[in-house]
């Protein structure tokens, strides 16, 4: 009997390389992308279209990248903001990786783009392992998911920069008090940010531009 | 369950890596960071179902769990993470500031995920 010893590389080598691949490949190109996760029904799609359009109005240039199981609704819509988007159906996986978003990069006019915002599979837990290649990730939860959702996957958000609280519109409905999310998660990440949007009524979405350091000149905003 | 995804790459690079090594793979010692969010028993599982018909098939996933350790961006602060116990959430968690001074930290161990050692049975251990 005896023991192999191993050098100590991560079993996600492969994976973390193609992430970084895809970062240096965005930064090269002058692209900031930010990956958007969240439960499903949390309000992604909804509030990467208010983000889509409110760059468009600080003269900045967005493409979205769509990942479902199936289907292209979420796509559809990126389409009808007249940004450039591709549609990713992940099938059975829980998750995108960074080998799929590197496919899609190779659809998306980079050079002329400033921001990309990736739509990851409506699932909170599985994509946190799995890097992309962003500068940024933001994790959407809505006021509807319950109160106690930092309380209930701590290890998410501990590690999460910056949090949007959605749909606080129907805070009252659901007898959700959506500064209790805050506080807990201020208690688990005190140096991350958290946002509070009602992306529909296109309320927050700001705040989250500031928080994202999205830069804007133009004085509409 | 996307452990299956992960022990798919650690069965991957296992096998790869013990082309040239003969014997019976017995057992695969891994590390995983405590901040990552893999279920053990769902990578045991995982380990089982993928190993099947490759020459891990019947070897034991034993994981060791590696707390977290911080470095403070401010101060000279390095060492262990503070570990929230707070009876609301549901088990403890490493908070991500230095302990000495509050301020923001770098992460430098709990989100590895690293084969340590595999134990293998020579042909003549009998």
């Amino acid at each position: 009997m005896h023991d192999v010893r191993f050098s100590g590389e991560d079993i996600l080598a492969r994976q973390l390389k193609m992430a970084e691949s895809n970062f240096e490949r965005l930064r090269e190109q002058g692209v900031r992308a930010v990956s958007v996760l969240g439960a499903i029904g949390s309000g992604k799609t909804t509030l990467i279209e208010r983000l889509i359009d409110r760059v468009a109005k600080c003269g900045l240039k967005a493409a979205a990248i769509a990942a479902d199981s199936a289907g292209d609704d979420d796509h559809k819509r990126f389409l009808s903001h007249n940004v450039p988007s591709v549609n990713i159906n992940t099938q059975d996986d829980c998750h995108l990786d960074a080998h799929t978003v590197e496919h899609a990069l190779d659809h998306l006019p980079l050079k002329d783009l400033d921001l990309l915002f990736i739509e990851n599979v409506g699932n909170l837990i599985c994509p946190a392992d799995f890097p992309l290649g962003t500068e940024t990730e933001i994790v959407v939860i809505s006021v509807t998911e319950g109160d106690d959702m930092v309380r209930k996957h701590p290890k998410i958000f501990a590690q999460t920069d910056i949090v949007v609280v959605n749909k606080t519109d129907l805070a009252g409905a659901v007898g959700v008090d959506a500064n209790r999310i805050v506080a807990d998660y201020a208690k688990i990440n005190p140096h991350g940010v958290a946002v509070l949007t009602n992306a529909r009524a296109d309320q927050g979405i700001d705040e989250l531009m500031r928080a994202l350091g999205i830069p804007c000149t133009n004085t509409l905003w | 369950m996307h452990e299956y995804s992960v022990v798919a790459e650690l069965v991957g690079a296992l096998t790869q890596r013990l082309a040239d090594i003969d014997g019976t793979v017995t057992k695969v010692h891994l590390r995983k960071g405590v901040l990552r969010i893999l279920s053990d028993r769902a990578l045991v599982n995982a380990y089982e179902a993928v190993t099947q018909g490759t020459r891990l098939e019947g070897s034991a996933l034993e994981i060791e769990i590696v707390p977290a350790q911080v470095r403070c961006k401010t101060c000279a602060f390095e060492g262990a993470a503070t570990v929230l116990q707070d009876e609301t959430f549901h088990f403890a968690i490493p908070v991500l500031s230095c302990p000495a001074c509050g301020a923001d930290v770098n992460v430098l161990a709990g989100r590895e995920l690293t084969v340590e050692s595999v134990s293998i049975e020579d042909p003549d251990d009998g």
